[in-house]
């Protein structure tokens, strides 16, 4: 066998290992990745969608901007998967009670669904620091590897060497796992190879910004058209409406502005 | 026939240490039986203690000296142990009925095949009978007795005291010390006296003579050993109900010290439940505690420590881990002094296949074994599965009930088609009262954008929390939906509309 010329590698090194890529070149997972079910996301996260076997972070102002209709395609396809079977979904401290049924109505198994507390955080406290007991039953899910996919919703204050025997743990598991954390969190150092940040952008609409992933830095945000709530009339008429509060506003506004410019006219005219 | 026999010579005081973890090693300990000591270990052997010592002329050697009294209670629990643990080689396992020398004995001519030969089973032996820490001899020979002498006779074991034959037996016999013989220890100083130091010499003095002087037994002992006479043994039966206790070698104040007694119980258990080619499908940890002081009624007598599995088990390992998650959780009112464990509920079912490539149930399986340690460290409540539920209030829509994976199969109800969204995935534990500024709703004080709705929701007076809404899908501010309903009937506030947040669109 003829080994490669040493120029045409220097020409192409990330052809060497699956770790190497360029800067201007998406990384390339190891793994192959869950598709997200967006393709405008896929196209822009490197090996084509959620990574398996790594942390995501997904940081948002408030829960309820639209991150689980984002990540439900996903969870969908994880909890209906045939090959070798389906598997389940584990949820750590959810925010606030789930509706079994909005979670069906999006494709997700309910019964695939295990939700976990911590011990002292029942019914979606909001806890300033994360409990050990989470942590640890969150480190024991991923090192387990039967879980098919974990969301977590972790405090903002987290120590760095948490996150990262998660990072650590989240390689024997074989599936994505979603940190959700608060936005203020942005500017905290993590080990988690993709972030991103999350928040609404109108009706059924969930603009997106990539903090950091492998790859280039994407300077634009992505706006993701969401699973509808609002039916397309529904919809149509809510923009009419807003285009009409819009315009009645802008109305109240001109004239206003008109007043001024004529008062600043006889000014002038006074001062001549 | 083949026998291995299986000679346990410090059965007593390793029973009695067992509790000690690695302690055990660096103490010296000595058991009294009476006024005098009965065994020692290493370390106290090392101080020049021996057996046979009183226990002033011990102390005064060895001041550091740790006692225990022996008890036969004990010995025979750890002894039925291992005879658990050898039921998993061959049906017929039976007990020598000599207390001094125990010795448990297996008959294996017909396991021989299936386990790989001999030397093989006699590791797999080794291997299976570590987790309870006795140290033991190992001998077969073609006869039980024979088997059990040559065990016991220690010289000799190293040249390989694996006899296949019996002419080989009965030479190999012929130097044995009388001793060995249970009549031949009791009438040791006389045989010793008349010049008889191996069975061989007895072996060739007249036996009608040796009968009048010794008893039958000697000789119908030395028969049996030589395989001349049957020597029919019964095979021992595992009860159906499995109780042990160990005494704690010190009161335990922290649950890692209790550990170590309840791993000893739980290695007995589990062989006891692989004796029998059963699982353990959950078991009782009862701790005696110390009073406080005397005439204490407050401290309770017990703590009873309930432990159920999911699904039943033989992996130490996992029983350990349960435990310690179990234990880590309980608070123990008091020091303890002594652990019974008991145990009715076995499952004689075929246990499950293993599996060599990873497929449904071997996935289900070891959910099932996460999901049980994170109920045993956290409490079954707080890990849960959703059950849709037929009801049209949202708080009732959706039941808790704990996670049980495979429970969830058997309740699986008809699946919901995906279908346009029309409910919030996050509902408020309890409806939020919002602000109004003109009948219309304020979130965070900024008004509230009706999108669709309304959606009229009106059940529940036949149980007592009536439900009358309306439901409206809102835009707050930011653009994030959310789900706000106008109370209807029963209006609260009289001078408002009643608006409620119940929702976000997650």
């Amino acid at each position: 066998m003829d080994p490669l010329p040493a120029a045409a590698l220097l020409a192409a090194p990330e052809t060497l290992h699956p770790a190497l890529w360029r800067a201007h070149q998406l990384g390339r997972a190891r793994e192959a990745a869950v598709r997200s079910g967006f393709d405008e996301l896929d196209a822009q996260l490197p090996g084509g969608g959620w990574p398996l076997q790594a942390l995501t972070e997904l940081l948002l102002p408030h829960p309820g901007v639209g991150e689980m209709r984002l990540l439900a395609p996903a969870l969908a396809g994880i909890a209906a998967a045939e090959p070798p079977a389906p598997r389940s979904v584990m949820l750590f401290d959810p925010p606030a009670p789930l509706c079994g049924w909005a979670l069906a109505q999006l494709g997700v198994d309910a019964q695939r669904l295990i939700v976990v507390h911590g011990r002292d955080g029942a019914h979606g406290a909001r806890h300033l620091l994360a409990s050990a007991d989470l942590l640890w039953a969150l480190e024991q899910a991923l090192k387990s590897g039967q879980v098919g996919a974990v969301l977590a919703w972790l405090p903002l204050r987290l120590r760095a060497d948490a996150l990262r025997r998660l990072q650590l743990a989240a390689q024997s598991h074989d599936g994505p796992v979603f940190l959700l954390r608060d936005i203020e969190a942005r500017a905290r150092p993590s080990p988690a190879p993709l972030r991103l940040a999350l928040h609404s952008a109108g009706i059924d609409e969930l603009a997106l910004r990539v903090l950091k992933r492998r790859g280039p830095a994407l300077t634009r945000s992505l706006r993701l058209a969401l699973p509808p709530v609002l039916a397309p009339v529904q919809r149509a008429r809510a923009e009419a409406a807003r285009l009409a509060a819009e315009a009645t506003e802008r109305a109240r506004l001109v004239p206003a502005a008109g007043s001024a410019a004529r008062l600043s006219l006889a000014e002038r005219c006074g001062l001549q | 026939m083949l026998w291995i026999a299986l000679h346990l010579p410090a059965l007593s005081l390793e029973s009695f240490a067992a509790t000690l973890g690695a302690l055990r090693h660096a103490l010296p300990l000595a058991l009294l039986q009476g006024q005098r000591i009965a065994a020692v270990n290493r370390v106290a052997l090392q101080l020049g203690v021996k057996p046979g010592f009183k226990r002033a002329t011990a102390l005064a050697l060895a001041p550091q000296l740790r006692f225990g009294q022996a008890d036969a209670a004990r010995e025979a629990q750890a002894l039925r142990a291992v005879a658990h643990a050898a039921l998993a080689f061959t049906p017929m396992v039976a007990l020598d009925g000599d207390a001094a020398l125990p010795c448990v004995l297996l008959e294996v001519r017909g396991s021989l095949r299936y386990f790989g030969g001999l030397p093989s089973l006699q590791q797999r032996l080794r291997t299976a009978l570590a987790p309870l820490g006795h140290s033991g001899c190992l001998a077969s020979a073609p006869t039980a007795l024979g088997a059990a002498l040559l065990a016991r006779w220690r010289s000799g074991f190293e040249l390989g005291a694996h006899v296949d034959d019996l002419s080989a037996l009965r030479q190999r016999l012929d130097d044995a010390p009388v001793w060995l013989l249970g009549p031949g220890r009791e009438h040791r100083d006389a045989l010793q006296g008349m010049g008889l130091r191996t069975l061989g010499d007895l072996r060739r003095l007249p036996r009608s003579g040796l009968a009048r002087r010794f008893g039958e037994a000697l000789l119908t002992e030395l028969d049996r050993a030589r395989g001349d006479v049957p020597d029919p043994r019964e095979a021992l039966r595992p009860e159906p109900r499995f109780q042990a206790r160990v005494e704690l070698f010190e009161r335990a104040d922290s649950s890692e010290q209790l550990l170590h007694g309840a791993m000893l119980l739980l290695a007995q258990l589990v062989a006891w439940a692989q004796a029998q080619h059963a699982r353990v499908g959950g078991f009782t940890l009862a701790m005696r505690h110390e009073p406080r002081h005397r005439g204490d009624t407050d401290t309770p007598e017990h703590t009873e420590l309930p432990l159920v599995l999911a699904e039943a088990s033989n992996d130490v390992q996992h029983l350990q881990l349960l435990l310690r998650e179990r234990l880590a959780r309980l608070p123990l009112p008091a020091p303890t002094l002594a652990l019974r464990l008991h145990c009715d509920q076995l499952q004689r079912r075929a246990a499950p296949n293993g599996e060599l490539f990873p497929s449904a149930s071997s996935a289900q399986q070891g959910l099932l074994r996460l999901v049980e340690r994170l109920q045993a460290r956290l409490g079954p409540g707080q890990v849960q599965q959703p059950v849709l539920c037929a009801d049209h209030r949202p708080e009732h829509g959706t039941a808790w009930q704990p996670a049980l994976p495979q429970a969830a199969v058997r309740l699986r109800s008809t699946p919901v088609a995906a279908a346009p969204l029309t409910r919030p995935v996050w509902l408020l534990p309890q409806p939020l009262a919002l602000h109004e500024q003109q009948s219309r709703p304020l979130l965070d004080g900024r008004p509230l954008q009706l999108l669709a709705g309304p959606e009229r929701i009106e059940a529940g007076w036949w149980d007592g929390s009536h439900a009358a809404r309306d439901y409206f899908i809102a835009q707050a501010h930011d653009g994030a939906l959310v789900w706000v309903y106008r109370q209807r009937l029963p209006r609260v506030e009289p001078a408002g509309e009643g608006w409620y947040l119940h929702g976000r669109f997650g």
